[in-house]
């Protein structure tokens, strides 16, 4: 049989596809070990030494090389995430909340609000400061027209996880609780969100990291303060120095301890939802 | 249902859509009009004034680095577009349908999501080290004997851009695939098998045409990310591959608004055709 000689091959060719999805993560992991402040952002490793690391946090003395200019631009890009992270999943979980009724025009506003997730960050981001610039007469800033343009983006994302929980989702539940007598409002709190919860937290977790990451919408539409993604971008156009890399490293640690986070929440979550299971059996 | 509470559903609905509607009318349709709108406006030295020209369009076509741009993105974009998917479907191929157990193709997809909790910049610069005249493919191409002197055209030109790319956004491609490879009933292979058909075959009349819809978004995805790209090709072609995207940022860069938005407004049209060819290949309305 062919597929007896073809999976394997396959499987050979997935190992490799791997391999090159993180070949330059793994060269950039090693390079961040480079000795400093000679050493250079390629190979070889002069000497093994963790001084870029130091350097990112100002532990070194000091040298030609500028520190990366990250401090005040990683609280603002977290700030901004956490903003966009609440508006979007707001905006995601109510008009999903919205969808699970027919209505009229359902097709217009689901491409309307899928939209965002399309069109490239070069063309809101420039449309957001076109309109900011000569229409509001506003100036432009990473809480203001860039926080609208990444609630832009990731709202859809939002919305779309929240669709796909609420399509599987019970309502028998709901209309007990309204047969019951207590109100759509309460219902929501009580018996709805606790079990769209999990839907909710991946809502959160897409919508903090898109906008936590977001380079191009934030290019245009952010004045004169920058966000972490800007601030790795200007450092683009100088020489580059292993401390970016170490950076990366540090990002990277960074989002394994979100994921972790949000691992944690839902093991807890799911884990309520069988205990609840659970007493209903008894009872 | 009666009329009333019919009413109270819909004024439900109403309010649960509207900020969202509002939102993205206000701040994403509006500001595309913008861009349309300012492409008509004259452009001064550093200011932009609402005096209706074409100047800008005319100088747009006028300009061979201009045209030149919105051809490097349209082959950039095939090119790109044809790699992820010769590359990606094959990794598609083995994790939606090849590996029975469903956890390992969790785990697999999983891993090639991991890369994508790296900042998207530190992953296009991570290309340099990789690439460079002093980069690890040469070193280790060196160290086996295959090459004598190190291959510069790796880093700064049009193939380190078409590297880089490749390998950031063939996830979007293998992702769509392997979820529709995923849900194909492994009895219909078997009936096929059964009936004599050669792995060749039945992967001609069963399983592509199932996996289509998965090529299609993949293939969107790709395409949406490609066409608006500026940062790869600015960071690894050493401003050498220019986009229709570094234009506009150059542009705006020099306050040339009036330019920027003529090149956004071809951009959008060429997103526009590009979107809605691959949708008329299949109807995803249905397929979902």
């Amino acid at each position: 049989m062919e597929s007896k000689v073809l999976k394997p091959i396959l499987a050979v060719y997935v190992g490799l596809f791997i391999l090159f999805l993180y070949g330059p993560f793994i060269v950039l992991g090693i390079l961040s070990f480079q000795q400093g402040p000679e050493g250079g952002p390629q190979f070889p490793i002069i000497e093994w030494s963790t001084y870029w690391y130091k350097h990112l946090f100002g532990l070194t003395p000091p040298s030609r090389i500028a520190p990366l200019p990250v401090g005040e631009a990683l609280v603002r890009s977290l700030t901004l995430a956490f903003m966009t992270m609440v508006t979007a999943t707001v905006l995601g979980v109510m008009a999903a909340q919205a969808f699970r009724k027919r209505f009229r025009g359902a097709g217009i506003v689901f491409y309307l609000i899928v939209l965002g997730m399309m069109v490239p960050g070069v063309l809101t981001g420039l449309g957001t400061s076109l309109l900011a610039n000569n229409v509001v007469g506003v100036e432009r800033h990473w809480w203001s027209t860039a926080f609208l343009a990444h609630v832009v983006y990731t709202f859809p994302f939002a919305f779309l996880v929240m669709l796909a929980i609420l399509n599987r989702f019970d309502g028998s539940v709901e209309e007990a609780s309204w047969s019951l007598g207590v109100s759509p409002m309460t219902t929501f709190r009580k018996v709805t969100f606790p079990l769209i919860f999990p839907g909710v937290l991946s809502a959160m977790l897409f919508a903090f990291t898109l906008s936590f990451d977001e380079f191009p919408r934030t290019l245009f539409a952010s004045g004169r303060d920058q966000t972490l993604p800007l601030a790795i971008y200007g450092t683009f156009s100088v020489e580059i120095h292993p401390n970016i890399f170490a950076f990366g490293v540090m990002t990277t640690l960074f989002s394994f301890a979100l994921l972790a986070v949000y691992g944690i929440l839902m093991g807890l979550s799911v884990r309520r939802a069988k205990k609840m299971a659970m007493q209903e059996d008894i009872a | 249902m009666t009329a009333t509470s019919r009413n109270r559903q819909k004024k439900t609905t109403f309010r649960l859509l509207a900020p969202g509607v509002v939102w993205m009318i206000l701040f994403l349709i509006a500001p595309i009009m913008m861009i349309v709108y300012v492409s008509f406006w004259t452009q001064t030295t550093f200011a932009i004034n609402s005096t209706l020209t074409l100047d800008s369009w005319k100088n747009f076509f006028a300009s061979e680095a201009y045209v030149g741009a919105l051809w490097t993105t349209i082959r950039l974009w095939l090119i790109v577009l044809t790699l992820t998917f010769v590359i990606g479907y094959p990794a598609a191929l083995y994790v939606g349908l090849m590996v029975k157990s469903k956890t390992i193709s969790t785990v697999l997809l999983v891993l090639c999501v991991i890369p994508f909790w790296t900042s998207f910049l530190i992953r296009v610069l991570a290309w340099r080290p990789m690439l460079g005249k002093e980069g690890a493919i040469n070193i280790i191409l060196q160290k086996l004997g295959l090459i004598q002197t190190p291959i510069e055209v790796l880093l700064f030109s049009e193939l380190s851009v078409i590297i880089g790319m490749t390998q950031i956004y063939v996830v979007f491609m293998v992702g769509p695939i392997a979820f529709m490879l995923g849900r194909i009933d492994h009895n219909i292979i078997e009936a096929a098998r059964d009936l004599g058909a050669g792995f060749g075959r039945i992967f001609w009349k069963i399983i592509f045409p199932l996996s289509l819809p998965g090529v299609v978004v993949g293939a969107i995805f790709v395409s949406v990310m490609v066409l608006g790209e500026f940062a790869t090709s600015g960071a690894l072609s050493g401003r050498k591959v220019n986009l229709l995207g570094n234009i506009i940022v150059t542009q705006v860069g020099s306050l040339k608004w009036a330019m920027a938005s003529v090149v956004g407004v071809i951009l959008t049209i060429l997103l526009g055709i590009v979107v809605a060819g691959f949708l008329r290949i299949v109807d995803l309305k249905r397929e979902i």
